[in-house]
């Protein structure tokens, strides 16, 4: 019989056998129906354990991106490009960096426009309030 | 609400109109179709009871074969009941998404008019589409007639929608030999046809929008393997259902369908196996066989995946001598039915000759005088309880004779 | 087991006409077969239809078939087409054309001996119909030659087969079956 993959606990998935997997492949996003998703927040959301948001890519990184909030200008191009929806954002206004789910591809950093960048590369070690203390100053336009 | 079409107890229907009225009388959301020779009119006919109001649903005029699965796939993964037909280059075009559909588990119903694959082009009718499509997952059932069309349409989507079997269904029917040639028909009338097929059941709907779910994932080496194996297990397993609906639809029609059908066996010496309109013929044959003294049957598959191996070699009993009669150009083995026939007698112990004939190509005539001397090369060999002719003899066959082993 | 072999050309109708017989066949409860001959059949291309009728399903599908009826439904096909193929002892000929049986033999010496009927389906259509459509005629013709079904029976049952197309068609029709059903020789 199939399992409820609704309900199943996240470990126990890799030990399912053949004849417990949901027919045809089916992914499920969460446990209880939930109306008007939109309006609900994602930490209030009811993940079931198939939904990416329980499966973790924070260890693959090597570079974290920090974020300045004195720079940003709420654009929200790094929410639009990251592919693994670790920019949290709420009313428009960018909070900052899912580090669960970060995994360090640095697109963020590429396309985001202030001058200089609110989105910054750094080793993962280091503390995210020294990071801040070594942001670059704006560049200058360049003269041809 | 969709009109209600008077039917007479007798229709005279070719069998690509019998498969339209059954997908009509079985409420078909969705038909997105790419029409061919010579499956055309069967998507053109439910257009036309679609404009007429007899039936709701939509119909989807794609750009391709490839496309016309593709938007059965979307539909069915919606959570409605969709459906298509097709033929030939157009199946061949399809059969990417016919790996999609049954590995979805997409309950979707496919009416194949069955003709030869080019080059050189031809629209007429032999099996080669069937064959290339029938490790795709699909469960597949053959009629011989356009009644047997008909039936197995309504079937199809009984069989393919129960919750324990959720697999696309063939339907597969002879290139104008059946879907050109008009015959009796006796149609269910429009309630007693919904009635029986019955409401479609969503599975995991895509437009359940409070229920987020994600159809076509991915899987690597990680569960490719595990779900492959349950589809099978499904499709193995979908026996039972199948011979529940059978038995459903002989107790409303007296029609009765079999995994195996069986004409003449039970004494038989010699039978041929073989597909659509030919099983009609060769019992045509074997009856001329049986008043010059030769115990002749005929063995055919009403449902060829998932394959009745028990049954397959239960039918031919203790036949001395069987001819698997392959329509399709065998592509440098022996036709289908000979490999399948004889590994199954084989793995029973069972060591009868077998000959394959390659017959029909291309809608080559296939008379009843050939099927005679078909019987009469059998005959021979169950005399002689051993191969009088070559293993596979190509028949019908201008220019010198073909054949090998 | 009654076999009937239309020489056409694509587009007069023969397809329907071999589907309207067997429509009106299947309702006395007989079981009827129609099937044509297509290839890339393109509009006047000689083709070929075919009808079975039997008191027991029929269960042939060869297309192979040795006629009891030929009906050749336009003037030309009976000097271009082989109307005479796998013919039996016994078989009919209801041929269309403007000439007199005897003048027919005569231009088509293979007919000689034969069992030949002579009806102009072509006039009489486009007398009637005003269209040469000469598939209605014909059923007229061969319920004559071979009395399977009085005219008045034919013409109502033909009624129903026709009943999508509007009034003023279905009475051409009527009046087309009537006359080569009186003027077949």
């Amino acid at each position: 019989m199939a399992r409820d993959m609704k309900h199943i606990d996240v470990e126990e998935i890799k030990d399912l056998g053949w004849d417990e997997l949901i027919p045809g492949a089916a992914l499920f996003s969460f446990k209880e129906p939930v109306e008007d998703v939109v309006e609900v927040p994602m930490e209030e959301r009811p993940y079931a354990p198939t939904n990416s948001h329980e499966w973790q890519v924070g260890d693959w990184r090597v570079e974290k991106p920090v974020f300045n909030r004195d720079l940003c200008i709420d654009c929200q191009f790094c929410w639009v490009f990251c592919p693994d929806i670790s920019i949290l954002s709420r009313d428009k206004k960018m909070i900052g960096v899912i580090y669960e789910h970060c995994k360090g591809c640095g697109i963020c950093v590429e396309v985001c426009p202030t001058n200089p960048k609110s989105l910054l590369m750094f080793p993962e070690h280091m503390d995210n309030e020294e990071a801040l203390k070594q942001w670059p100053q704006k560049e200058e336009k360049k003269k041809d | 609400m969709a009109k209600r079409m008077e039917l007479n107890e007798v229709e005279v229907w070719d069998g690509n109109m019998a498969a339209a009225q059954a997908l009509r009388q079985a409420d078909v959301d969705i038909v997105a179709a790419y029409p061919i020779t010579p499956s055309t009119p069967i998507v053109q006919n439910y257009s036309k009871f679609l404009a007429d109001g007899y039936v709701d649903g939509d119909f989807i005029m794609v750009e391709s074969e490839h496309s016309a699965m593709s938007g059965c796939v979307a539909a069915s993964a919606a959570g409605v009941r969709a459906a298509t037909a097709t033929s030939s280059q157009g199946f061949a075009l399809m059969v990417e998404v016919l790996y999609q559909a049954s590995g979805m588990r997409l309950p979707i119903v496919l009416t194949v008019v069955n003709r030869a694959l080019a080059a050189p082009l031809n629209v007429n009718g032999d099996h080669s589409d069937m064959y290339l499509g029938r490790d795709a997952g699909w469960i597949n059932l053959c009629s011989y007639n356009p009644q047997e069309a008909y039936d197995l349409t309504l079937m199809a989507f009984r069989i393919g929608e129960d919750l324990r079997v959720r697999l696309p269904v063939m339907v597969h029917q002879d290139g104008f030999l059946c879907s050109h040639t008009a015959q009796n028909v006796r149609p269910l009338q429009d309630e007693e046809a919904r009635e029986f097929v019955g409401e479609f059941k969503p599975v995991n709907s895509m437009l359940d929008v409070a229920n987020p779910v994600t159809h076509g994932v991915q899987t690597e080496e990680d569960w490719h393997f595990e779900h492959k194996a349950r589809q099978h297990h499904d499709l193995m397993n979908s026996v039972p259902v199948i011979k529940e609906v059978f038995a459903e639809f002989k107790e409303r029609t007296g029609r009765e369908y079999d995994l195996v059908y069986k004409y003449k066996m039970d004494d038989a010496d010699v039978a041929i196996v073989a597909l659509g309109t030919t099983v009609e013929s060769a019992r045509v044959a074997a009856d001329r066989m049986r008043e010059q003294g030769i115990k002749a049957g005929v063995v055919s598959f009403r449902v060829l995946r998932p394959f009745p191996f028990n049954e397959i070699v239960e039918a031919l009993g203790d036949v001395k001598a069987i001819a698997a009669m392959d329509r399709s150009a065998p592509g440098g083995t022996f036709g289908m039915l000979f490999n399948e026939i004889s590994a199954a007698l084989m793995a029973k112990g069972k060591h009868p000759v077998v000959l394959n004939y390659i017959y029909g190509l291309g809608g080559r005539d296939t008379t009843i005088q050939m099927l005679e001397e078909v019987y009469k090369q059998l005959d021979e060999c169950a005399k002689a309880g051993e191969a009088k002719y070559p293993l596979q003899q190509f028949i019908g066959l201008r220019g010198p004779k073909l054949s090998f082993y | 087991m009654l076999e009937i072999r239309w020489h056409s050309r694509a587009g007069q109708g023969a397809v329907t006409g071999a589907k309207g017989l067997a429509d009106v066949v299947a309702n006395t409860g007989k079981y009827v077969q129609a099937f044509a001959f297509y290839g890339s059949a393109k509009r006047g291309a000689a083709m070929t239809a075919y009808n079975r009728v039997d008191d027991k399903p029929i269960l042939n599908h060869e297309k192979f078939m040795r006629p009891d009826y030929v009906l050749v439904i336009d003037p030309g096909l009976t000097y271009t087409a082989d109307i005479t193929a796998n013919e039996k002892e016994d078989t009919k000929y209801i041929i269309t054309t403007h000439l007199s049986k005897e003048e027919l033999i005569k231009s088509q010496p293979k007919l000689e001996g034969k069992e030949v009927y002579v009806v102009d389906c072509m006039q009489i259509s486009l007398d009637t119909i005003g269209r040469a459509i000469p598939n209605t005629p014909m059923l007229g013709a061969l319920m004559k030659v071979s009395g399977m079904f009085d005219l008045e029976y034919f013409q109502n049952a033909m009624r129903k087969v026709l009943s999508k197309f509007p009034q003023k068609i279905i009475d051409a029709n009527m009046k087309a079956i009537e006359r080569a059903y009186n003027e077949v020789r």
